[in-house]
């Protein structure tokens, strides 16, 4: 497992921040301000998670007129982590079949 | 971040417990040496959690559930993937031998 795909599985551990990744999915930009709105936390701990977000890759800031920094999801950075499912998925089919080769072929005498 | 994979055994769940939770169970199909398993929760023969990391890579925690099923044993497996640093892991599970 790469740093790369570590940093974006980590991301996306907490459950706050896989909501705040599926708000980008859905609303495509977002803000520190949005968000506090509509999660039950404190605007500092929006940023945080923003930030955590941002550090694994996830995120990038939009240009746009204003004061307000808004943010949007970077082009393919969910890739690692579609990857690691797949590689995991193909991994355990692999897995679970040998398993039940092994156990019903029953012990080795 | 996790996936769920599941296959029938045409065998007992008791059985499939002992090819998951022993290590010569998993010698006979899990075949990858590099892995180092830490098991978390044994609660034969239907719950097995065991986490597990190769190298410096973040673990990753897996558990399997065995229950009975019309022709043997259905095996539902979960990997999950958060990042846990292997110091930490090493730490918590101190005391536990695999």
């Amino acid at each position: 497992m790469s740093d790369r795909l570590g940093a974006v599985l980590g991301a996306l551990a907490d459950p706050t921040r896989r909501e705040m990744v599926e708000v980008l999915l859905s609303d495509g930009t977002t803000s520190v301000p949005s968000l506090t709105g509509r999660f039950p936390i404190t605007r500092q701990a929006v940023a945080k998670h923003l930030a955590t977000l941002d550090d694994a890759g996830l995120l990038e800031r939009v240009d746009a007129p204003g004061r307000e920094v808004r943010w949007r999801l970077r082009p393919g950075a969910l890739a690692p982590a579609a990857d690691w499912v797949r590689t995991a998925e193909s991994a355990w089919d692999g897995r679970l079949g040998r398993l039940k080769r092994a156990v019903e072929e029953g012990p080795p005498d | 971040m996790s996936v769920r994979r599941e296959t029938e055994v045409e065998a007992t769940p008791e059985d499939v417990w002992d090819a998951l939770s022993t290590e010569e169970g998993r010698d006979r199909w899990l075949g990858e040496p590099g892995r180092e398993v830490v098991v978390e929760v044994a609660d034969a023969p239907h719950r097995l959690v065991w986490w597990w990391w190769e190298g410096d890579a973040p673990a990753t925690r897996v558990e399997f559930l065995v229950v009975p099923a019309p022709g043997g044993a259905r095996v539902v497996v979960t990997e999950t993937a958060p990042e846990v640093p292997v110091a930490r892991l090493a730490a918590a599970f101190s005391s536990v031998c695999v």
